[in-house]
């Protein structure tokens, strides 16, 4: 019996045909005129394709997405879209137009409404919500992207690319893409003729576009001071004393928010005082806050390295290469997927903000009509089970771990401090404690297998709120965390249920402490506390190297 | 609540409306009239289930200037954004009337020494105007004050601090614009149409209200300066808004109502050559009118600081 001999590249004939297809468009060496981008679009993506349009929730390759919405629906269709985030309208007006049919993300903030009516309305096919690392490493298993449209800041003829300090998630999408002979094409700023930095190498780059107007780029992790409330502060304070000095942490994470910018502008005022410089947060991984200046050019940060970069920042960050991670060209490179790891290994403690905790400590961004995913917090908030190393305040939590004898038996493990601040009642009093997360009503009405929970109570070990601080590792039971749960949550439907005689229990095992407790004095906790008051006093902080975009610039 | 002199030093812009009574009058001198102990709260808003301050978001008192009293009315712009209901607008008339009083009185116990000792009602604004959950009795409230500033045409003056976080928008922008003088810091912002209003009715191509600096060059302290809007600009601390108070009512009467923007026919006839102006000229910025009123180096304008700016800037 004779066979046809097996063919082993068929992806690298395919890759093949799809350049030759693409042949009209290209200029000089791989350059593309922006006008003819969605002719290129539909030479080269074929229906059921895996695409992926670069995006996160700070850079955008806003250009491409908006060419691939003006593609032939003849030629290209039922696309299968595998990236970070659907958070510009082009990302879901594909899905409208009949282009892309399916979606495996990891986050979709402002067009999580949209997003949650598609797949009500079955325009959109959802996969699942994954965090950042997930996603990654789905590009390497099963969700590799056949074509990829990525972004720039500037490129050469023949495709080296310079991400500036915004290189967030381009090198590990290109190397999955490339790898497995898909298409990557990249818009950019500008074409020059040497580019300062390859971030890219050329060779794993098919295509490159001027785009007619600059990257859309988000300034998500910038706060006004001016707007920091005295009850933020008061849970800054609370933190800072009953946790980072607590527990000696070195190393950390700040999410996004008011209430960790709150504490960075604390450390060189509050945690100066308390004489914690040195002893705590001396390496961030985290975004390039503005909010850290004070803290920075007051001396207590070692190191820093970045997700992404911040709108405004890029000069500042510059001057301060002690800090942050500057390439031979003078600026810095970003690298979500490298952050994200360390999010994992490297950190002692993530702490950030939440919509919605329950009765039992998990808690979600979700609500009942917005699908918003995850971005990385899930990383950064868990404790990840690989960790090997020992550092003090790892080792401190995990001796304190009241289920730690139940599950490992006597040997000496470690815990990841994973912090939610919370507001007992947030905007428009929306209770921020609850017996039952809208996840739960989310994942029924959008037929989700898993409610989106964003960090798992198991996981979570201090819950902060202006009642005081919940140390809920140390409990030994769930009743003992649902007890400790119910005594931070104030005047909530769950709070109410407290029952003050076991919250006097609670607190004489430390596992609830007060601001009293802690020694803190409440009517100290206000706005003069503050390093800096405003986005002025930063720029004055900065010694005028930070650049605050129009929309926070107060003058 | 800290002692005078650290109140002083403040920021004006990040001062509660009851930090701002205390400091803009001379040491010592504030006595709150119809304070959070009289329960004073809006009867409209628990039908709505919303939630009431006690002192109804504004704040009113007396205190001294020199021996000038001073009836002050100050606005938290932490309690709905410092909108104007039914109690709130009650107890703004109330501290006019009270004013009133206070001059009769001098005029007739102190015949001699009425302008060292006239009253002078003074108004720390932050607002966007009318309590939307009030609507009927908000609006009524503005015009009770409008008809209270006429009341005190001839007498006493009335004078605007602009330089809080929520700035003086809607309703109360026109009040402010027909007290006698205003004050403001480049930090505070003085209009009708608030710029989220804007931008909903006329798009963000119109206008970005997301856009601070845009906000700040149409509607900030500076601009009005520049406009006349503005009578006096300055630092944003109360120990400044309080000299400036001190210097205003140094002078006689008849030297600060020469401040008004409205009020003869002469300056109506100023106001409608502006807005033939703004006809004609056609601006795409603010900067544009900086420009046109002889000041260099526009671009820069927002970054100087108050001293700066003073400066160099050319008034219309």
């Amino acid at each position: 019996m004779t066979t046809e001999p097996k063919i082993w590249n068929t992806l690298e004939r395919d890759y093949r045909e799809r350049l030759e297809a693409a042949r009209p468009y290209v200029m000089d060496g791989k350059v593309v005129e922006a006008g003819d981008t969605v002719k290129l679009l539909e030479a080269v993506v074929r229906p059921g394709d895996k695409v992926n349009i670069e995006g996160d929730n700070q850079k955008q390759a806003d250009f491409l997405a908006q060419c691939l919405c003006e593609v032939d629906t003849d030629k290209v269709h039922d696309l299968h879209m595998v990236q970070s985030v659907l958070s510009i309208p082009a990302h879901l007006d594909i899905f409208d137009k009949g282009i892309a049919k399916k979606v495996d993300f990891s986050f979709s903030g402002p067009q999580a409404g949209r997003l949650a009516e598609y797949v009500r309305d079955g325009k959109i096919e959802l996969g699942a919500i994954h965090t950042y690392l997930e996603l990654y490493g789905r590009y390497f298993v099963d969700l590799t992207p056949r074509v990829a449209l990525c972004v720039g800041v500037s490129a050469d003829k023949n495709g080296n690319i310079y991400t500036g300090f915004n290189t967030e998630d381009t090198p590990v999408i290109a190397e999955a893409v490339k790898f497995r002979q898909g298409i990557v094409i990249v818009q950019v700023n500008e074409i020059v003729d040497e580019v300062p930095r390859v971030d890219i190498p050329g060779d794993w780059v098919d295509f490159v576009i001027q785009a007619p107007r600059p990257f859309y780029i988000e300034p998500l992790f910038t706060r006004d001071p001016a707007l920091i409330t005295d009850s933020q502060i008061l849970r800054a304070m609370m933190v800072i004393k009953g946790i980072y000095g607590e527990y000696g942490i070195q190393r950390l994470n700040h999410g996004i928010g008011f209430d960790t910018a709150a504490i960075e502008l604390l450390l060189p005022t509050y945690g100066e005082e308390l004489g914690l410089k040195g002893k705590i947060c001396s390496y961030f991984v985290t975004n390039p806050h503005p909010t850290l200046i004070p803290a920075i050019e007051s001396g207590w940060v070692k190191s820093m390295h970045c997700f992404g970069g911040e709108a405004g920042m890029a000069e500042y960050v510059q001057a301060r290469s002690d800090v942050f991670f500057i390439g031979p060209d003078g600026s810095m490179r970003s690298n979500r997927d490298f952050a994200q790891t360390a999010g994992h290994y490297a950190l002692d403690l993530f702490i950030g903000g939440t919509l919605q905790i329950d009765k039992y400590g998990n808690s979600s961004t979700a609500t009942a009509s917005r699908i918003a995913g995850f971005g990385g917090a899930p990383n950064m908030g868990c404790d990840a089970k690989g960790r090997r190393h020992a550092t003090p305040g790892w080792m401190k939590c995990g001796e304190e771990y009241g289920m730690h004898d139940e599950l490992v038996g006597d040997l000496p493990r470690g815990k990841r401090l994973v912090v939610q601040l919370q507001e007992t009642f947030r905007e428009k009093m929306a209770p921020g404690f609850v017996d039952k997360l809208d996840a739960v009503a989310l994942a029924e009405n959008a037929g989700l297998d898993l409610p989106p929970v964003m960090i798992y109570s198991d996981d979570l070990t201090h819950v902060v709120t202006e009642e005081g601080i919940a140390y809920l590792h140390k409990c030994t039971s769930m009743a003992d965390r649902m007890a400790a749960i119910r005594a931070v949550a104030g005047f909530t439907e769950v709070g109410m249920a407290e029952d003050p005689a076991e919250t006097a229990s609670l607190r004489e095992r430390g596992i609830f402490k007060t601001p009293a407790d802690l020694g803190i004095d409440v009517r100290r906790a206000n706005r003069d506390l503050l390093a800096a008051k405003s986005v002025k006093d930063l720029v004055n902080w900065s010694g005028g190297l930070y650049n605050p975009p129009a929309k926070f610039r107060n003058w | 609540m800290s002692d005078w002199k650290s109140l002083e030093a403040k920021s004006f812009y990040g001062a509660s409306a009851r930090e701002r009574a205390i400091g803009i009058v001379d040491e010592g001198t504030f006595t709150e009239l119809a304070g959070p102990q009289n329960r004073m709260s809006s009867p409209h808003l628990p039908v709505l289930g919303e939630a009431v301050e006690w002192d109804d978001g504004c704040v009113t008192g007396v205190g001294l200037i020199g021996k000038h009293p001073v009836f002050v009315i100050s606005q938290e712009g932490r309690f709905i954004g410092g909108a104007v209901g039914e109690v709130h607008g009650a107890k703004m008339v109330g501290a006019f009337v009270l004013a009133r009083q206070m001059y009769d009185r001098i005029k007739e116990e102190h015949p001699d020494e009425l302008a060292e000792r006239l009253p002078a009602v003074v108004i720390s604004f932050e607002t966007g105007g009318v309590r939307l959950h009030e609507a009927n009795a908000g609006l009524l409230a503005h015009a009770e004050v409008m008809d209270q500033i006429q009341e005190s045409k001839g007498k006493f003056p009335v004078i605007s601090l602009i330089g809080s976080k929520v700035g003086c928008f809607g309703g109360m922008g026109f009040v402010a614009a027909a007290t006698d003088v205003i004050v403001m810091s480049d930090l505070g912002r003085l209009g009708l149409t608030g710029p989220e209003v804007i931008e909903q009715e006329m798009g963000k191509d119109e206008f970005d209200s997301a856009d601070r600096s845009l906000v700040y060059r149409t509607t900030g302290g500076k601009h009005k300066y520049i406009m006349r809007d503005a009578n006096y600009l300055v630092e944003d601390t109360l120990g400044d808004f309080h000299d400036q108070l001190t210097a205003i009512m140094d002078a006689p009467y008849d030297e600060i109502v020469k401040c008004r923007r409205i009020g003869s026919e002469e300056l109506v006839d100023e106001q409608l050559a502006l807005a033939e102006l703004s006809v004609e000229m056609a601006p795409k910025d603010a900067r544009d009118v900086w420009a046109y009123f002889g000041n260099e180096d526009v671009d820069q304008i927002p970054e100087m600081t108050t001293a700066e700016f003073l400066a160099v800037a050319k008034r219309r």
